[in-house]
């Protein structure tokens, strides 16, 4: 099933087959709304079954869940939601055909991850049924913010990415995104409780102990609680986000990527890396107008081009090279 | 300058290794200034007017003194830090600076790939990254030996047992109260490179000719054997 024959009009670039050694869990995040990442998930997806790889597209999009609308199909009957509330069974009751071979979809409840109340258990439910399922690669289209829910959908992800376009807020938003994820991720592992405040006081930008980055945080944790500091940099350098820039209108642009790997690594202390970029294009829009997935209905254009390389990048664990090249 | 600690190495104010080509200094120095400009979109929140105008200035002083080939070989003579264990700052020292310095805490990933990605235009004419010491000045003498100041300097390497492998490297480094992070530091070489050198992982680890330079580096900072101990670790790496 993996070695199926690309489609035709893939770049050589964007295909080649891997063994299937595990499924994986892929994760789509982002901060801000509006910035293309559940078209650019039906994207990944497709593309990622068109290579031959068995996906389960789910819509995880917190209040507006609309991941069958960038597939071009009607709100399926079933969603998460009727899974997590055990009104069926199987997680495989809610899964829906897509059109295109090899794609299904777990289609979102109305707002799953919004819930304040999801619990704990249902988490690990969710997510325990998704591991075993038996596809390639499982997609989480995570919407939205930066909610405990989403954050841990996202860490738990082997290959956790996030969207960003070029503008400020967007920016701003991904920043906060990583700093949440990050210091969640290093709050399962703070021993104690008074290293657990340290790492929740960070996020508050006044916090008494002057912490503005993850690396204010590991080394105010080696001056109060050294014991502590070994585990945390063993999180910090496991902790892996990979940027997608969506929107790319110009060289600038495609350099933003590039730039916020940099930033990140000496400004936050995290080891993030630059996958891959969509240019904007009309031909996009005009397939969401009308309800088609571009990657279809202009497999020609730019942006489904780039979404091929992405895609090809992605099961490689290519990077993009920095400019120097 | 430059003798004291990674804040004013000029290196790594512009995330290169010291092997670096003029054409990368030339190019990282104009993603950088691209990087710190005013309200540039990847900075501006996370940085504060003065920290960035901070950075920019460190940058830009890291060109001059490398972008000129003369002053290069004066800084990179300079610059050569007296090697060994022995004369290492200690955890705490590098700790500090560190802290002071956020931009330099991860140090080997500060422009990204100062690591094992070909960053250069022909993959195969760049020099391994990792190693430090391609000074132009560079004296006869091996490095650990020739640039000692202190009489209690181990001029005849050490041989650990063979096979040498991650564990046994790790054993010795701690006991010799050497951390990572100031080999990191030396060398260039990312922490999490050389947890994973340790660890034996060897999947994890760059290519083989990358490896085999950072496993040099790492010898001659604890003063190993350099020729025996990389051979003995490559030996179950390709095996």
């Amino acid at each position: 099933m993996t070695t199926a024959a690309p489609a035709d009009h893939t770049t050589a670039a964007a295909v080649v087959a891997v063994p299937r050694s595990r499924r994986q869990i892929w994760s789509l995040g982002g901060g801000k709304g509006g910035i293309g990442k559940s078209l650019l998930a039906a994207s990944l997806g497709y593309q990622l079954a068109r290579t031959g790889r068995r996906v389960v597209l789910v819509d995880a999009d917190l209040g507006g869940s609309n991941l069958h609308t960038c597939l071009g199909l009607e709100m399926p009957a079933l969603t998460l939601g009727d899974f997590l509330q055990r009104r069926v069974e199987q997680i495989e009751d809610v899964l829906v055909e897509t059109g295109v071979p090899g794609l299904r979809l777990v289609s979102g409840a109305s707002d799953f991850l919004a819930a304040a109340n999801i619990k704990h258990v249902q988490k690990v439910r969710i997510l325990n049924r998704l591991r075993a399922l038996d596809v390639d690669v499982v997609l989480l289209d995570l919407g939205a913010g930066s909610s405990f829910n989403i954050i841990d959908f996202f860490l738990i992800s082997d290959v956790s990415l996030l969207t960003v376009i070029p503008e400020p807020t967007s920016i701003e938003n991904s920043y906060r995104f990583i700093k949440s994820a990050l210091y969640r991720r290093l709050r399962g592992v703070a021993g104690n409780e008074a290293v657990r405040q340290l790492i929740d006081s960070a996020l508050d930008a006044k916090n008494e102990a002057g912490i503005r980055t993850p690396i204010d945080l590991l080394r105010v944790v080696a001056e109060r609680h050294p014991d502590a500091e070994e585990a945390l940099r063993r999180e910090v350098a496991a902790f892996h986000p990979r940027f997608v820039v969506n929107q790319v209108r110009d060289e600038a642009d495609q350099r933003v990527g590039h730039q916020l790997v940099a930033a990140c690594a000496r400004h936050l202390g995290v080891r993030a890396s630059y996958a891959g970029y969509v240019p904007y294009e009309d031909a996009v829009w005009r397939a969401v107008r009308r309800r088609r997935l571009f990657m279809a209905d202009a497999a020609e254009s730019r942006a489904a081009d780039h979404i091929r390389r992405l895609t090809g990048a992605l099961l490689q664990g290519e990077t993009l090279p920095l400019p120097w090249a | 300058m430059g003798l004291s600690g990674p804040p004013s190495d000029h290196y790594e104010a512009l995330g290169l290794g010291p092997g670096a080509t003029q054409d990368e200094i030339e190019r990282a120095f104009r993603f950088l200034e691209g990087l710190y400009a005013e309200g540039a979109l990847a900075t501006y929140s996370l940085l504060e007017p003065d920290e960035a105008s901070e950075a920019r200035a460190r940058v830009r002083a890291a060109y001059e003194a490398l972008a000129d080939p003369v002053r290069r070989q004066a800084y990179d003579a300079e610059r050569r830090p007296p090697a060994g264990p022995e004369t290492a700052p200690g955890p705490d020292d590098v700790a500090g600076v560190a802290a002071a310095a956020p931009a330099v805490e991860d140090a080997p990933q500060a422009i990204p790939p100062a690591l094992p990605v070909p960053a250069g235009p022909v993959a195969g004419a760049l020099p391994e990254p990792p190693v430090p010491r391609p000074a132009p000045a560079a004296p006869a003498a091996p490095l650990h030996v020739a640039s000692h100041a202190h009489p209690r300097d181990r001029v005849v390497p050490l041989l650990l047992p063979e096979p040498v492998t991650g564990p046994t490297l790790r054993r010795f480094r701690e006991e010799r109260g050497v951390t990572l992070a100031e080999i990191s530091t030396r060398t260039k070489i990312g922490v999490r490179f050389l947890e994973y050198l340790e660890a034996d992982r060897h999947s994890d680890l760059p290519a083989l000719v990358y490896l085999k330079g950072f496993l040099a580096e790492y010898a001659r900072c604890l003063g190993l054997d350099v020729k025996r101990t990389v051979d003995s670790y490559l030996s179950r790496v390709r095996s």
